[in-house]
């Protein structure tokens, strides 16, 4: 019996107006979504390698141990997702100069865009008259008439109803999937595509919510055209309010401090001020050290040429200005770890603050499924929050085995030549550590969505109670 | 007689349910915007008077706008912190840097509630005008009467925009005047002159939706498909099209990324540095300031290939958006507001000027081995509304005006020939 209902749901709504629309816009803002984002993901490929290539070229000349921190920092490479989900990636860089301001007017479009705010509406569209339109036309009378329960009548609809809306959206992700694949640059991995299954699970669960939502709607309303309005007005609601105030929200209950006082702060302790204090403690050492070798005294005033001829010449003087290059070395790096420390301590308290503020609202915006498969999405796709944690713990790691890397080297080089300051010389760097990014492993991403996957089915499984309870008792006269 | 007709939808329209939760949607957006936005205005302020420069500091800070609270757009970009020093410009981004839940979702400003919502509740006014009224049999009541054609469409349309505008302008003037009395916000004649301008945009652009569903309505024969139709033009014009249009205008014109221009500038300092250190030494002075002044230039080179390409980008981004009279929308009132695309490049082409300004002092002083320490302070004033017209807010308008005309005759010309058995 419920499947003569889903049966007929379906027909129904396959031969319908707005199924036929659905399918054609769907069909074709996909396939145009997903080519614009395989071509802007090939020319991020290219650019990216030519980067690379530039900053390769560059050490060629250039690569002194004490100068090429910046010049090293680590980027993120683009991934083959791209073709499908943006997520955080785009690149508008508020922090540089030459910030982009045309993604912050308008974003771009991804699936996670179709999904949230074209299914849904989709959804919606579906459902809104599938209590009250069908009493309006007269059919649930004859339906009810039968000897049909009205539950079995109420979940062959749902079921119907989400399988349905389950067919434009396969059809048109499986012609763009096909378009990711025929473009033999773009390859994915078997973790993507896993990735991308349970990306399709969440918006299944999704839609499904708006369908139960609509038609929840739907069995309080006794006119299809009353119900439109209310659906509509909790759309808006729940996509295009709840998510935005947020953040807003958040950031009213949980306060940092002004983030441009504390960049200037930390950003003069490391610099003028550690300038100060190294001259400070660089003279008081200096001084105590010419106690213990007074030869010392010679060597203020002379060019470095000179020192170098001194430093061949005369053993002596050799070992005392040695000494002397390890006591400003001590010196240096004793300031620079008290200064970093200071500095260090005032960046955890704040980073804690933003990142206190930062949960709030994501916790306060997941109160919408918006939210809840946004997060869902892009965490899955390494485009969300999560990955920019991983890439964060990606490049400590490259730093590391790059300090060790340095250590290494400047230790075999001093050996050679004790004279020379290595730290301020070019190096010949070609077998320095690569930066190497990997995605996270796809089951720590999956374990992260968790909670995203739960709230996503604890909402819809309670608007199909809703549902299910305002049906049972729906006066269809 | 079309006052009539107008009376009569206007009645029609208050006692509705339709009414009721349109009226309810709007009180509740605008008001939570103006209260959002006013604190986070408050907020940024605030900041604002702890990091604002100390005299003969080298820094360019403006302050945030007052019309940011209607209209975000670019202004926290705007409010960053450009410091001077031999190294170039160094930017510190405020607050909302340190969020990235902000980056997820569109900022709920003014201009983001008509955009979106708004619009949405246009089209609801009008997707029903004729093809309810046709399915319900009243319609050929009226035209048997002496009534013309042209005289029902045009009393219907009026009487839908005033229910429509009149509801949403009290809500809109009462919050400005809630906003008004925090004595931390001065409006300036100036501000005023461009709300009321940001006004009649948006009274404008709720025209061209509710032309839009009048149109639809007449075209189809249910109500029921109308609204089908007219959400998914909706989501077309506020969404897609926009969206899709900036990713577009990329794929034609190659800029380089942001990136890419953070790594270039880098790799000019550390080689300059390098450079001067092998030549004697931070300590020759003569060769240092060379030094300094080149790294300034090839800087001031890069931004003003990436200037070129970049303006491209926009021009050519602008202009597929135009499809949309959304785009159009929301390029005429961030311009006007002092918060768009082009009030930006003009602050950055100022802050170029300062710092270049900046870097011949700290030269000098260099030379002269004196150290300065009072430095100019920066001066910056938002483009005049004459210049805003000028350089593309004016053909937005007309744009838009062009949408609604071209509209309203579409429906004109459809209702007259339209069918009403």
């Amino acid at each position: 019996m419920l499947k003569t209902i889903i049966k007929k749901e379906i027909q129904n709504n396959i031969f319908s107006f707005r199924f036929l629309t659905s399918l054609v816009m769907l069909l074709v803002i996909v396939t145009v979504t997903v080519f614009i984002l395989t071509s802007d993901y090939l020319n991020k490929i290219d650019e990216y390698s030519q980067r690379q290539t530039e900053i390769g070229n560059y050490m060629k000349s250039y690569a002194h141990f004490n100068r090429i921190g910046a010049i090293l920092e680590p980027s993120q490479p683009p991934i083959p997702f791209y073709s499908l989900i943006r997520g955080l990636s785009s690149d508008v860089n508020i922090g540089e100069f030459d910030d982009d301001p045309l993604p912050v007017m308008f974003p771009l479009i991804d699936l996670v865009f179709i999904v949230t705010i074209l299914m849904s509406l989709i959804a919606l569209i579906f459902s809104y008259d599938s209590v009250s339109g069908e009493k309006e036309d007269g059919t649930l009378k004859l339906m009810l008439s039968n000897d049909f329960s009205r539950s079995k009548v109420i979940l062959g609809k749902i079921a119907g109803g989400v399988l349905t809306l389950f067919i434009p959206f396969v059809v048109s992700l499986i012609v763009g999937v096909l378009l990711i694949t025929l473009e033999p640059r773009v390859a994915w991995s078997g973790a993507d595509w896993g990735a991308l299954g349970l990306v399709v699970i969440g918006a299944v669960l999704y839609f499904g919510f708006f369908y139960g939502l609509g038609m929840f709607i739907s069995s309080r309303h006794q006119a299809s055209s009353s119900s439109i309005m209310t659906s509509l007005f909790v759309w808006v609601l729940l996509i295009l309010v709840i998510p935005n105030l947020s953040p807003y929200v958040a950031s009213f209950i949980s306060p940092t401090p002004s983030r441009i006082k504390i960049d200037r702060e930390t950003s003069r302790i490391t610099d003028t001020e550690r300038d100060d204090l190294a001259r400070k403690l660089r003279s008081e050492r200096l001084r105590e050290l010419v106690k213990k070798y007074p030869v010392l005294v010679q060597a203020e005033g002379l060019s470095e040429a000179k020192i170098k001829e001194r430093v061949a010449k005369d053993p002596a003087f050799r070992e005392a200005y040695q000494a002397r290059t390890r006591e400003v070395q001590a010196a240096i790096d004793e300031v620079n770890r008290i200064q970093g420390e200071k500095a260090d301590k005032i960046w955890r308290e704040f980073g804690r603050k933003e990142a206190a503020q930062t949960e709030l609202s994501r916790y306060l915006s997941m109160v919408s499924p918006l939210s809840d498969f946004t997060f869902l999405a892009t965490d899955l796709s390494s485009t969300g929050t999560r990955n920019q944690v991983h890439f964060g713990q990606v490049s400590s790691l490259f730093w590391q085995a790059f300090r060790d890397y340095m250590q290494q080297r400047v230790a075999a080089l001093q050996k050679k030549d004790p004279s020379t300051d290595w730290y301020n010389t070019p190096v010949d760097m070609s077998d320095m550590p690569r930066f190497q990014y990997k995605e996270e492993a796809l089951s720590g991403r999956v374990k992260s969505t968790m909670p995203a996957f739960a709230l996503l089915i604890i909402y819809s499984v309670i608007l199909f109670l809703a549902a299910y309870f305002s049906f049972i008792r729906y006066d269809v006269r | 007689m079309t006052w009539t007709i107008a009376r009569k939808e206007i009645v029609s329209n208050l006692l509705s349910y339709k009414f009721f939760i349109v009226l309810l949607l709007t009180v509740v957006l605008i008001f939570t915007s103006f209260f959002i936005m006013h604190r986070d205005f408050k907020n940024r302020l605030a900041d604002y008077q702890i990091t604002r420069p100390k005299p003969g500091d080298p820094i360019a800070l403006v302050p945030p706008n007052p019309l940011s609270i209607f209209a975000k757009g670019l202004d926290e970009a705007l409010t960053r912190s450009f410091e001077i020093s031999v190294i170039g410009i160094t930017v510190r981004a405020g607050q909302k840097s340190g969020n990235v839940i902000f980056s997820f979702f569109p900022t709920p400003d003014f201009l983001y509630v008509v955009r979106v919502v708004l619009s949405l509740v246009a089209l609801l006014f009008g997707f029903d005008q004729v093809s309810q009224e046709k399915e319900r049999g009243t319609l050929r009541l009226m035209l048997a009467n002496t009534v013309s054609r042209a005289k029902i469409l045009s009393g219907k349309w009026l009487g839908n925009f005033l229910s429509l505008a009149v509801p949403f302008m009290l809500v809109t003037l009462l919050g400005i005047v809630f906003l008004s009395l925090d004595p931390d916000i001065h409006f300036s004649s100036g501000h005023i002159l461009k709300l009321l301008l940001i006004f009649v945009m948006t009274l404008v652009y709720i025209a061209f939706f509710l032309s839009l569903g009048i149109l639809i309505s007449t075209v189809t024969k249910r109500a029921a498909s109308s609204i089908v139709i007219l959400l998914f033009i909706w989501a077309l014009l506020v969404f897609i099209i926009p969206n899709l249009g900036t990713l577009l205008a990329r794929q034609v014109v190659n800029v380089p990324s942001v990136r890419a221009l953070s790594e270039k500038r880098q790799q000019v300092w550390t080689r300059e540095v390098l450079l001067s250190i092998g030549e004697g030494g931070t300590r020759e002075r003569s060769i240092w300031a060379e030094h300094v002044r080149a790294i300034s230039e090839e800087n001031d080179r890069l931004e003003e290939n990436y200037r070129a390409k970049f303006v491209r980008l926009v021009n050519l981004s602008k202009n597929i958006n135009r499809l949309s009279p959304a785009a159009s929308f929301v390029y005429a009132v961030t311009d006007i507001a002092g918060t768009g695309i082009e009030e930006e490049s003009h602050l950055k082409r100022e802050v170029v000027r300062y710092k270049d300004s900046i870097i011949q002092d700290i030269i000098s002083s260099i030379i002269s081995d004196s150290r300065t320490k009072e430095y100019p302070a920066f001066q910056y004033n938002y483009r005049t509304l004459s210049d805003i017209f000028a350089q593309g807010a004016l053909f937005d308008t007309a744009w838009l005006a062009f949408f609604n005309i071209l509209f309203f005759a579409l429906s004109y010309y459809a209702f007259v020939k339209y069918d009403v058995r």
